[in-house]
């Protein structure tokens, strides 16, 4: 009877045991059942760009008999990499501050010069990205600025200038009064928005630790994005989440009620899906200058070392893999996803082949003035209040003003200014 | 079994057998080691967190960095005192869930309540039919159902903006200006969650005695007279139970709000379990946003406390 109980009891331990037990398939030694180190590379590609990086990664374990990359294209690759294990991690250009700060990263200066790479070998403007605090915390792999795609049948020419919108604008609607130039979302890009205009009018956010927005030049620059809506007509009101490619991709049909716009300021990960909506009829061109002189804003992608790999095995297999994804031929097939590489030598075969990669032949040629997120603590926390909450009634409220939106502006600071302050000591 | 004991060593277990009532004993070792996995899984994956989550709670927490220290009650005052950044995200993610729940729980209950009785008046051959429609909705994942709902409530040639023109109506933006977003989010919330409730009702309308609204026909009561004397008080602890459940689910909201408005307009339909995520896993600070998760949960439990006690004040 005993001997009964005493099995039932240890057959519930095991169960919960097994239960509650890792799920490693590589095993904890990080190598594979034939001996190769397994270098496990996170990343949030799951759109149509996520097979062009497989195609990368594919390329490699196919030539290597001492690595394998596993990788990992996940929704919420941030999450997923804060609670797992991994060895290569992909962080966007404006995150690289906060995950140094909180220890996520280290420097990735001594694999980058076991793999041959300097960071001289990127254009300036991403080297500047990666390189702070004096070391380099990245390889940067793309810059995806504001780019314009407009539909040639409704504008042949891309508006490059406020005039050029203006005189589009009405000449469309001459056509159909539910026809613009151009769209502004009240969600999904404000901050893509709200930068590109600072750039291009040369104000400097960045006061100490913290963006300050309550600047009465950067308010009045703002004020744009409102008269193209409310004085204008360059815009249509109340584009939501993604309303610029919304309004962008919609047809106006007589007597409805959907607006339609000849072109669209927004990322250029839409290329494949507006690609196939107006085929050769889709032209592509850099952000128009608004202001007073040539700016653009957007993101970036780097690839980062997290700070729990300090194998030096393991270092050496990133090198390997990070060698032979950063020699041009291969890195090609990033360019071919729609993406404009960063490093210098791919962007000579981009530029030699602008047919064949159009999107990044064409956004490569932005890269001189593009200006990228500062390198600030929590930089999207710090303007989480400025794009969720001013920039939407700014394209929201017909009665908005400068002096209400400096209020505003002001709220956006304090919060800045209050998250800033959570860094780690 | 050796020791003291205050209970026998063998309990009667009582079985019937074609009416005939039967005893098997089985011995105390036994009747604890078939209730172990039970109690060893409430304690780990209930008991376990909670506790953990209230110790995480009063220390200084980062996902990434772990432990940095205790203090105290630090993270409760500060969501708590006005005038920093915690407590102005923990307020107005509370003030919105509360919006949502005042005027969620009543259409939630009631629609599904009223959709019953419809269901129940049916022919019982129809009834399976209805009943399942009405209920397939509630196996559609959130990310569907807020899929379909933003297509047809785009503000820029939506389905309902589009019929809405063909009857001389003008456009609404639905999902960029209130009180329209709480509205659309409403819909679909009653659209995706209401075929739960209605089966539980339709379950409790079976129980309802029959013959009492025959003997209430034979006095010459009408509908409304069968209704509030005979099938309310009949399915009051369902009703109850509802409408207890519908402000947990309602004070749950996130997938909506988060795929269908993304928080907006202006954070007007963030949600708190929306500020507690962006506390936790992009600010890393799993402290704040375990003392905002027990604050909620006190919110939560107080709500429904009061709202048993006055159900059943009269008992």
């Amino acid at each position: 009877m005993k001997s009964k109980v005493l099995l039932s009891v240890l057959l519930i331990v095991a169960m919960i045991l097994s239960a509650c037990g890792g799920g490693g398939g590589s095993g904890s030694s990080g190598e594979t059942a034939d001996g190769k180190i397994v270098i496990k590379y996170i990343n949030g590609f799951t759109g149509g760009d996520g097979e062009y990086m497989k195609k990368i990664t594919n390329g490699f374990n196919e030539s290597q008999d001492q690595y394998v990359v596993e990788e990992s294209q996940e929704k919420d690759h941030y999450t997923k990499f804060k609670t797992g294990n991994y060895d290569l991690v992909l962080i966007h250009s404006d995150n690289l501050q906060t995950y140094r700060q909180d220890n996520m990263i280290q420097d990735i200066g001594g694999v980058l010069e076991t793999a041959g790479i300097s960071p001289d070998d990127f254009h300036p403007v991403a080297k500047e990205q990666v390189t702070f605090d004096g070391a380099t915390f990245a390889v940067p792999l793309d810059i995806h600025p504001m780019t314009m795609f407009y539909n040639k049948k409704l504008s042949p020419e891309a508006p490059m200038t406020y005039d050029a919108m203006i005189d589009l604008t009405q000449n469309l609607q001459e056509q159909d009064p539910n026809l613009y130039a151009t769209g502004i979302p009240s969600g999904g890009l404000p901050e893509w928005f709200y930068m590109t205009i600072a750039a291009q009018n040369n104000i400097n956010l960045v006061d100490g630790n913290h963006l300050n927005f309550a600047q009465d030049e950067f308010a009045e620059a703002l004020m744009i994005y409102h008269d193209m809506i409310y004085k204008d007509n360059i815009s249509p009101a109340g584009l939501g989440l993604d309303g610029e490619f919304q309004a962008f991709m919609k047809q106006v049909d007589e007597g409805g009620s959907a607006v339609q716009t000849a072109t669209a300021l927004t990322g250029p990960w839409y290329y494949q899906a507006v690609k196939e909506a107006y085929g050769d009829d889709l032209g592509i061109a850099s952000a128009p200058q608004l202001g007073n002189q040539p700016g653009v804003y957007g993101g970036g992608h780097t690839v980062a070392l997290p700070s729990s790999v300090q194998d030096e095995e393991k270092k050496a297999g990133i090198a390997e893999f990070l060698k032979y994804m950063y020699t041009p031929e291969n890195l090609l097939n990033w360019a071919d996803s729609g993406q404009a590489p960063t490093h210098l030598a791919t962007i000579e075969l981009v530029e030699q082949d602008a047919e064949k990669y159009p999107l990044a032949a064409q956004n490569v040629q932005q890269f001189d003035s593009f200006v990228g997120a500062p390198q600030l603590y929590q930089y999207r926390e710090q303007v989480r209040y400025m794009t969720e909450s001013v920039f939407p009634q700014l394209v929201g409220d017909e009665g908005m003003t400068k002096d209400k939106l400096m209020s505003e502006l002001q709220k956006a600071t304090d919060q800045a200014a209050q998250v800033a302050e959570t860094a780690p000591q | 079994m050796g020791g003291i004991s205050f209970l026998p060593d063998e309990m009667p277990f009582y079985l019937t057998d074609g009416g005939v009532l039967r005893t098997m004993r089985i011995s105390r070792t036994w009747s604890i080691v078939m209730y172990l996995p039970f109690l060893i899984c409430f304690v780990l994956f209930l008991i376990v967190p909670l506790v953990y989550g209230i110790w995480i709670s009063l220390h200084s927490w980062s996902v990434f960095g772990g432990n940095g220290g205790f203090v105290g009650f630090d993270n409760y005052i500060a969501i708590l005192t006005p005038g920093n950044i915690y407590s102005t995200s923990f307020y107005l993610g509370l003030k919105n869930t509360l919006i949502f729940v005042a005027i969620s729980v009543v259409p939630l209950v009631v629609i599904s309540l009223a959709l019953a009785l419809l269901v129940d008046a049916i022919p019982k051959k129809l009834k399976v039919y209805f009943r399942t429609i009405f209920f397939i909705s509630y196996a559609v994942s959130v990310t569907a159902v807020s899929a379909i709902f933003k297509w047809l409530f785009t503000g820029n040639g939506g389905y309902v903006n589009n019929l809405m023109n063909s009857i001389g109506l003008s456009p609404i933006n639905w999902l960029n200006e209130q009180p329209y977003a709480w509205v659309s989010i409403l819909v679909a919330t009653i659209w995706w969650t209401i075929g739960f409730n209605m089966i539980l009702f339709i379950n409790a309308l079976d129980e309802v005695d029959e013959t009492m609204y025959e003997a209430s026909s034979l006095d010459g009561a009408n509908w409304w007279d069968k209704f509030a004397y005979i099938t309310f008080p009949s399915i009051k602890g369902v009703f109850v139970f509802l409408t207890i459940i519908s402000v947990i689910a309602s004070f749950n909201l996130y997938g909506q709000t988060l795929l269908i408005t993304a928080g907006g307009p202006a954070q007007s339909t963030q949600s708190l379990i929306m500020v507690i995520q962006q506390m936790v896993f992009t600010q890393n600070n799993l402290g704040i946003g375990s003392a905002m998760a027990i604050v909620m949960g006190i919110v939560m439990m107080a709500i429904v406390a009061a709202q048993y006690f006055y159900s059943f004040r009269k008992e």
